[in-house]
This record gives structure tokens, sequence and C-alpha cells, in this order.
């Protein structure tokens, strides 16, 4: 049989340092970029503060997304860790063993089979897509995905090195920290399990972002080139959300909730009219959450769903498209109706 | 189908990707499949050149081998390629192996590719690193029979954890390391036994849930490391000339691509295709053991 599956819960930690926008451009030692956070709309985010990284992150969250779950740790088939940074103990990146097996180790997850994933800012989503195919075969029954990103510290590279508003590291500065975990189960209800559709890498433009580990400092960094990635992010995804929306028989109109990856307003507002103007309609709001947190990256989407949820602004039986833009370039879509989820969030709870 | 690779010369510092991509390429022109057709990429790779984060090294293979570049808009059947890397230490390759093979099984793919290759990720900014250069790339299609793959499992021992670990410092000594972040691979004494003893006790778990005995096992795949894994888990289990080695050179091992360098050999003298029941057996940090029942 094959099965489908659904979002059973979520949980995010937020760090909580916060660094303004304001604050950030106080940093430079020649003021060089002007009305940053109006282009941006980011006007502060939170960053790591002394004992937290991205290991710290993804436990914490993985800890409150199973606070809000059906499920016991122990109850746990698979756990896939997502995130780009696998910085444990401060600034030091780990590979073995993988960041999935400490974090089941951390959570008493003891039958969860555990691996990482790393696929940029679409890391998440990349383990729906392959949680869904585990479930789907019937190998699995309940998955948890997460992520810690500690990206903050590409921010601080990025500062000492920018001396134009037309440096490559300028997206950078866009960057906050925060972990998110959710928890993906089978389903018998068809009509709700979610739909994955046109996962696609566009390796012709892998060059347009890159990000790697410093060699003579601590952390990484990251060059952008935003504008050419944004415009063949915007350009070759419509054809991918075209053919996802008919797979799932719905209009662009019928999408109630629009999660787009959150890179910055201007962006997400100019892809957004592209798609105006292609499909001649729209969802019914995008959803943008960048104001308080910036862009963190394979987390955005479910610290987003996280933050709608708590605010009680979904009803059940919503549909949501969650639409990720990565480098890679990747391009990916998943669809799917809101659940009962929605009842065990926001101030009632 | 599967092909290997390693540096040409070996006195320079070796690029992971390009010898990912190599392997993956080698791979293509054996298989004599129209690239296009590829429909997902993995790379399972773990130590990657100057650590890369992002994009994921599986799509600047992907960029190398020219497989999907870009969508063709200009027809209605246009086929895509989905990439990313996967890292279970190593097992890995048997992990990406599941996740393909279930979706060529389902019909969603028509084939898909696992890339594996590890290399230094900064030259001589490392401590303890003894795996070799090398790359490995598999191409998976359906059989349209009972053949291929039929069972994949993982067992966990938590309890070792920490009989390897690796991960970068910011290094503070030395004229030449001062500044820099070095890359550290801390591997316990005991790690290789701990790893025939996990091992052995995930086989057997194994062939109970298959339903096979160990006579009935003709080839055993493993993992090439840690150093000396492969003597201890053949005094273990006791089948000499069908468990797989690969020629070592000193302390060197062959880390995440080792399973597929032993299947190269085997492939290459027509024992994996004679052989009815072929067992793949990697172990990797954390303590995980991934086994799969391949069925000719």
């Amino acid at each position: 049989m094959d099965w489908k599956c659904q979002i059973e819960s979520i949980g995010v930690k937020i760090p909580g340092t916060r660094v303004t926008t304001p604050e950030l451009m106080g940093k430079f030692k020649t003021p060089c970029i002007k009305k940053f956070g109006l282009l941006t709309g980011i006007s502060e985010r939170k960053i790591c503060s002394s004992g937290e990284d991205s290991f710290s992150l993804a436990t914490d969250a993985a800890m409150n997304c199973l606070s809000h779950s059906r499920y016991r740790a122990e109850e746990l088939d698979m756990i896939i860790n997502c995130s780009i940074t696998k910085y444990k103990n401060g600034l030091s990146h780990l590979y073995e063993p993988s960041f999935s097996t400490l974090i089941r180790n951390n959570i008493g997850a003891r039958k969860a089979i555990t691996f990482d994933i790393s696929n940029a800012c679409a890391g998440m989503l990349t383990g729906v897509y392959i949680a869904e195919k585990f479930i789907r075969q019937g190998v699995i029954k309940t998955c948890m995905i997460v992520s810690g990103e500690y990206i903050s510290n590409l921010c601080d590279h990025a500062i000492n090195n920018i001396t134009t508003s037309l440096s490559s590291e300028i997206s950078s500065l866009t960057l906050g920290d925060c972990g998110a975990a959710a928890i993906i189960e089978r389903t018998a209800d068809k009509r709700k399990g979610l739909i994955i559709s046109g996962f696609t890498t566009l390796s012709k433009y892998s060059d347009l972002c890159t990000g790697r580990q410093n060699r003579n400092s601590p952390g990484g960094k990251m060059k952008t080139r935003a504008k050419k990635i944004h415009q063949a992010a915007i350009s070759e995804s419509v054809p991918i959300v075209k053919e996802a929306l008919n797979k799932c028989c719905l209009s662009f109109n019928e999408i109630k909730w629009l999660i787009p990856h959150q890179t910055s307003r201007s962006s997400i507002i100019a892809g957004a009219n592209h798609y105006l103007n292609y499909f001649g309609e729209k969802p019914g709001q995008i959803v943008i959450t960048l104001k308080d947190t910036g862009n963190t990256a394979s987390t955005t989407h479910f610290f987003a769903l996280h933050r709608y949820l708590n605010e009680r602004r979904f009803s059940e039986d919503d549909n949501v498209m969650l639409l990720c833009f990565a480098s890679g370039l990747i391009i990916g879509v998943v669809i799917f109706k809101m659940n009962e989820i929605v009842y065990r969030y926001g101030s009632t709870n | 189908m599967v092909s290997v690779a390693q540096p040409r010369l070996g006195f320079h510092h070796v690029n992971s990707i390009r010898l990912s991509a190599r392997a993956a390429g080698q791979c293509l022109d054996y298989a004599g499949i129209d690239p296009c057709d590829i429909g997902l990429l993995i790379n399972t790779g773990i130590y990657r050149y100057r650590n890369t984060g992002e994009p994921a090294i599986a799509a600047l293979i992907q960029e190398t081998i020219g497989v999907n570049r870009t969508t063709a808009k200009d027809t209605d059947n246009h086929k895509n390629t989905f990439s990313f890397d996967l890292n279970n230490c190593g097992c890995g390759l048997l992990t990406a192996l599941e996740i393909v093979e279930g979706s060529v099984r389902s019909g969603e793919i028509d084939y898909g590719m696992v890339v594996t290759g590890d290399a230094e990720p900064f030259h001589r900014l490392s401590n303890e690193f003894t795996f070799n250069s090398a790359a490995a790339a598999i191409i998976l299609a359906g059989s349209g029979t009972s053949n291929g793959f039929s069972m994949f499992r993982t067992y966990s021992y938590p309890e070792y954890c920490e009989e390897l670990v690796s991960s970068t410092f910011y290094g503070n000594e030395g004229w030449n390391r001062k500044g820099r972040n070095i890359l550290n691979v801390m591997q316990k004494a005991s790690y290789s036994d701990v790893c025939v003893d996990c091992a052995v006790k995930s086989l057997f778990k194994f062939l109970d849930e298959s339903g096979k005995t160990l006579d009935e096992i003709d080839l055993i795949i493993p993992s090439q490391s840690p150093l000396g894994f492969t003597d201890k888990l053949k005094k273990r289990v006791g089948m000499n000339g069908n468990l797989i080695e690969i020629k070592k050179t000193g302390n060197m091992v062959f880390h995440t691509a080792g399973p597929a360098f032993a299947l190269k050999k085997v492939w290459d003298d027509n024992r994996f295709r004679n052989s009815k029941n072929v067992l793949f057996l990697t172990t990797g940090a954390g303590i995980n053991v991934s086994l799969a029942l391949y069925q000719n």
C-alpha cells in the first residue's frame, strides 16, 4: 500500500540575543550600505550567545517539537538532520558521527534510524521529500526532520569584508540563527497528505551562491550574486509551480498561504508579482516572517509555519504551499491541507 | 553500474569534487545511458574540498558532468535531476542506495546515481586524517524482475558514540597552523574491535530477519575502514575468500567509497553477477551498521 504523510507537529528554538539592523550597520567602519532595513524588511535578527550553537538549537527545537506532539521520542522511527552548519561546542564543525545521531542520543529516541542531509536552504524540505519516500513505501511511520542553523558568524565575516554596497557578501547581513524541527507521520487520509513536487536542481546556477568554512578564522563565509540568483529562481520556478498545482488539481488562488524561502521582502514581493503576471491569479496570502528573525536558512519554512500556528492564523483545510529556493539552484514545492495541528498551537495551549 | 576513481598523481592536493565527478562521469560512460536520464543524484562523501557548505556537493558534481543543468522550457517532457548530500558516515552509501532504490522501484525515476568521495579538505590542515583520496559512483536502474536489492536495515549502537569523532578546531599552535581551522579525526584504539562486534551482532540479526543463513550468502561486500576491520571480520565470520578486501597502502584506508571499491573488484571479475545472494555490510561512527541484501 502507498501511504500518505502529514505534518504532525512543529517546534522551534530562537536564540535570545537580538541584533537590530541599525546596530549591525553601526559595526561598519565606513558606512557603505543605505536603506538595508527598508529593502530587506529585516529590522532585527536573533543570534547565538555563548553556549549556543547549531547542535543546541537543533536539540532544543526537537524537544519543543516533541512537547507539541502525540509521539514520545522513543516512538520516532527516523531522525534526519538537515542543517547546513553543524557547529558543536562553539564554532567547531562536526563531521563524524552524524549530527542526527547525537540529537537522537540527546532526546532519547532509541530506535530511530539517523542520518544527515545537506542541501543548502532547501535542507528541511529535502528532509520532507526523503521522509515522504520512506513513509510512502511503508519503511517507517514517523520521522523527525530537524535543523539548527548557527549562521550569524557569516555576518561577522561579511562586516569585516564589505567595502561597497555591491559586495558579494551583502546577503550574509540578512542571516539570523534558528532551530526548527517537525515530525512527519503516516496517515491514511489521502486528502490531507503532503504533495511533494518539482524538487529540481538546476546546477547551471550552482556558482551563484557559495558558502564554505573559513581557512583562517573560525566560522564560515558566503558569497552570493543576489540579483542573478533571484532572477533565475523566479523565472525557472514558474513551470515547476504550475506542474505542482496541476498535480493536486488546484489553481493558484486556491492556495490560501504561500510560504516562500525568506530572503528579503523586496525579492519576495518581486517574485509574487512575476507569478501574478504569469498565472493571472495570486494566492490568498504570502507569508513574510523576516522582520524579527531575518533569513534563517533551512529553517525558514517551519519557523513561519510555527509562528502562524501559534498566532492561530491557519484554519483546518487551508491549502498551504511551501516553496523553496536554495543555492544549487534548488527549487521545490510542498503543498498540503492544514490538519488538526491548528488546534494544538496558540493561546489556548 | 559501478565506477571508482583515485587521484592520477599522488603528491598534490586533491579536489574531492573533481574526483567524485570523474567517477560519476566514468560510471555514466560504462552504463551507456543518457546522463539526462539520471533523476536523482546523491553524494555521500564526508570530507569535501575546502569544507564547502553550500551548494550541496551533489549539485557541483551534477554541474561538472552536465546532467540536466537547467529546465528545458521548449519541450513538455523535459527531464529534471534532483541532487543533495547525505552524511551517514561509513553507512552513507547504503542509506543513499536505499533512497535511490525506492525511487526507482516506485517508477518515479528511471535511473539514480550515488556518488561518494573523500579527500583532505585543506592540504596539511588535519590531524590523523588516514583516509585515501578516493571516489566512487553507482548507478541503479530498475531490473523489472525480483533481482536486485531486496532488504535494507540499519542497527545503532549509541553507547559507542564517541569511538570516532571528527571535527574542526581553530588552531593556535605551530608556525604553519596558527590561526587555521584544523580538521581533527579522533579515533579510539578500540574502534575497529567495537566496529567488528557491532557488525557481527547486526549481521546475525539481519540474517534472522531475512530468513537466510550465513551459508546462503555468497559474497559479503564490507566497509574498508577502520584499519583492520575486514581482517577481524573475516576471522569472526569465517568467509575468507568471499568477504571482499581492497589492498591497503600503509595506514591509509578507503572511507565512504570503500564498499564501492570492493563492489568494483567483484563487478570486474564477474563474481558479483555469478553470486546469488550478495550482502553489503557497512559500519560508521555512531556506531551505525547498515546492511543490504542483493539477489541475482
